[in-house]
């Protein structure tokens, strides 16, 4: 029931525009709170815009896949590639900016973690679906 | 995977979009189907293939597998 339900939420097309607004907001909080209200401000207008976007531009197939409620089985393909991607480009960049921090001859803070946590996920992650069959 | 949807789907004078509708998919991945790239998951294979009444081996042609 709650992952039907989960479902219908983030097939809706409201879900990730509202997903935008919501985190453009949490960052203006959270820049209120640091002493930077203005560039909050600025945060909080591009995660709008782009949240909007995202709603009025629903002619476009990988926009619909974006939002939600143009996926299918096909785009949940595209969608667990494109997140692989996503990941691995990721990866590779805390990789540089770790070997660069240490090459500076700093600790390479906080990039290890990082790079540990990403590490143990995959290797759970890969435990729990074997597991899974 | 080679495979007979768009033969199929013409003899009946469907559009890829009523298919699509029928299917529970877009009409983006009825065209990526017929046109060899992609390859349905065997739940949207059975359900096409039960759409046009035949075999599943009938509509998809595995010799390059």
């Amino acid at each position: 029931m709650i992952r039907v339900c989960s479902q219908q939420i983030t097939r809706s097309k409201w879900f990730i525009p509202g997903f935008c607004l919501f985190l453009g907001l949490v960052v203006f909080g959270a820049s209120w709170i640091g002493g930077h209200p203005g560039a909050g401000a600025v945060s909080l207008a591009l995660m709008a815009g782009f949240g909007l976007l995202i709603l009025l531009a629903g002619r476009s197939e990988t926009i619909r896949g974006l939002r939600g409620d143009g996926r299918d089985e096909r785009f949940a393909q595209i969608d667990l590639r494109a997140t692989a991607v996503a990941g691995l480009v990721l990866i590779l960049a805390l990789i540089a900016a770790w070997l660069t921090q240490i090459a500076s001859g700093h600790t390479g803070r906080p990039y290890d973690w990082l790079l540990a946590v990403a590490g143990l996920a995959y290797i759970f992650a890969v435990a729990f679906f074997r597991w899974r069959g | 995977m080679k495979n007979k949807v768009r033969v199929l789907r013409t003899q009946r004078n469907l559009a890829q979009g009523q298919l699509a509708d029928a299917m529970g998919v877009s009409r983006q991945t009825i065209n990526s189907i017929e046109n060899d790239r992609y390859t349905p998951s065997l739940p949207l294979a059975i359900a096409l293939a039960r759409y046009f009444g035949v075999a599943v081996e009938e509509m998809f042609d595995d010799q390059g597998l």
